[in-house]
C-alpha cells in the first residue's frame, strides 16, 4: 500500500545529518555534532552507513595539527533524499 | 539525538527543523565590504584634495594602499576560511563573484595608464554595482540590490563630469555600494549572531 521508505534515511540521525548537508555545501563534523546534539561515536556510526550508501562523501584532513573531517553530500544522497520527502508525503497524504 | 525509528511526520519535523537550523544564517559578516569601502573612498577623496593642490604625486595614493588592502584581505579571507565550519552554497558562489570580480578590477586599474581616468572609473563604478547589486540577491539584503542600481547611476552620471570630479562620483558610488551597505549587512549579521 505504501512505498518503502529508504531505510538508510528512515532513522533520526542519518535523517537529520543529510537534512543539514542539502542545505549546505559541505560540513564539518563538529558542526554536524553540534547541531544534531548526537554522541561523537554515535554520530561517525551513523555517517559511515551514510558513506557506504554513497549518500554523502567524507574526507579526512589536518587543520592547524588537529584530523578534521569534512562531510558533502553526493548527487546519490541528494536523489535518495528528493525520493524520502517525495515517499513520506505521500504516506502522511493518504493517512490523512 | 538518538539513532531510532521515526514516523513519517517525526521525518518531516526532522528535515524542517534542520534546514531551518543550517539556512538561516547570514553568509557575510560585511566586514571586507566596509574595509574596502572606507580604503577607496578616503584614497579617492585623498586624491582629489591633492589633485585640487596641483600636487602631481596625488594619484600615488592608488598603488600604495591598494595593494596593502589586497594583501590585508588575503591573510584576512585566510583566517576566515580556517574558522568555517561549515561552507554554505551561497557562501560558495560569493567566493567566485568576488574573485572573478577582484580579477577584472585588477584588469581595469591596468587599464588605466592606457585609457586614463575617465574610462578606467567608469568603469570601476560599474563592477561596483554589479558585484554588489548580485551579492544583494545571493544574500538576499535590499540595502545591497540598492547601492549596487545607485552606482550604476552614479556611473552614468559621470560620463558627464570632467576628469577630476571623477574621484567624487567615485566615492559617491563607493559610499552607496560598500559602506552603506557593509555596516547594514554587519549589523544584520551581529544581530542574527545573537538569536
Amino acid at each position: 500500500m505504501f512505498k518503502d521508505l529508504d531505510p538508510v534515511l528512515h532513522s533520526q540521525l542519518r535523517l537529520a545529518v543529510v537534512s543539514l548537508l542539502v542545505s549546505v555545501n559541505e560540513a564539518e563534523f563538529t558542526f554536524l555534532k553540534e547541531k544534531t546534539e548526537a554522541t561523537a561515536g554515535n554520530l561517525s556510526v551513523q555517517i559511515q552507513k551514510l558513506k557506504e550508501a554513497g549518500y554523502i562523501e567524507v574526507e579526512k584532513k589536518f587543520k592547524d595539527n588537529y584530523p578534521q573531517t569534512i562531510c558533502k553530500i553526493t548527487p546519490t544522497g541528494v536523489k535518495a533524499f528528493e525520493k524520502y520527502v517525495k515517499d513520506i508525503q505521500l504516506y502522511i497524504n493518504i493517512k490523512k | 539525538m538518538e539513532d531510532k525509528d521515526i514516523t513519517p511526520n517525526q521525518s518531516m519535523l526532522i528535515i524542517e527543523a534542520m534546514i531551518n537550523t543550517a539556512k538561516n544564517k547570514l553568509a557575510d559578516d560585511g566586514f571586507l565590504l566596509i574595509f574596502w569601502g572606507w580604503l577607496v573612498f578616503v584614497s579617492a577623496l585623498v586624491n582629489y584634495v591633492l589633485f585640487s593642490m596641483n600636487i602631481v604625486w596625488g594619484f600615488l595614493v592608488w598603488p600604495i594602499l591598494m595593494p596593502l588592502g589586497g594583501i590585508f584581505t588575503w591573510i584576512y579571507t585566510a583566517q576566515q576560511n580556517k574558522k568555517e565550519q561549515v561552507k554554505t552554497y551561497v557562501g560558495k558562489y560569493l567566493g567566485y563573484l568576488w574573485t572573478g570580480f577582484g580579477i577584472a578590477m585588477g584588469l581595469a586599474v591596468l587599464s588605466l595608464g592606457v585609457y586614463g581616468i575617465k574610462s578606467s572609473y567608469f568603469c570601476l563604478m560599474l563592477l561596483y554595482g554589479f558585484v554588489t547589486f548580485v551579492s544583494g540577491g545571493l544574500l538576499e539584503f535590499k540595502a545591497l540590490r540598492i547601492g549596487g542600481i545607485l552606482s550604476f547611476v552614479i556611473a552614468a552620471g559621470s560620463v558627464f563630469a570632467p576628469e577630476k570630479e571623477q574621484l567624487l562620483f567615485l566615492s559617491a558610488s563607493i559610499l552607496c555600494s560598500y559602506i552603506v551597505p557593509g555596516h547594514l549587512l554587519r549589523n544584520k549579521f551581529k544581530s542574527e549572531q545573537n538569536v
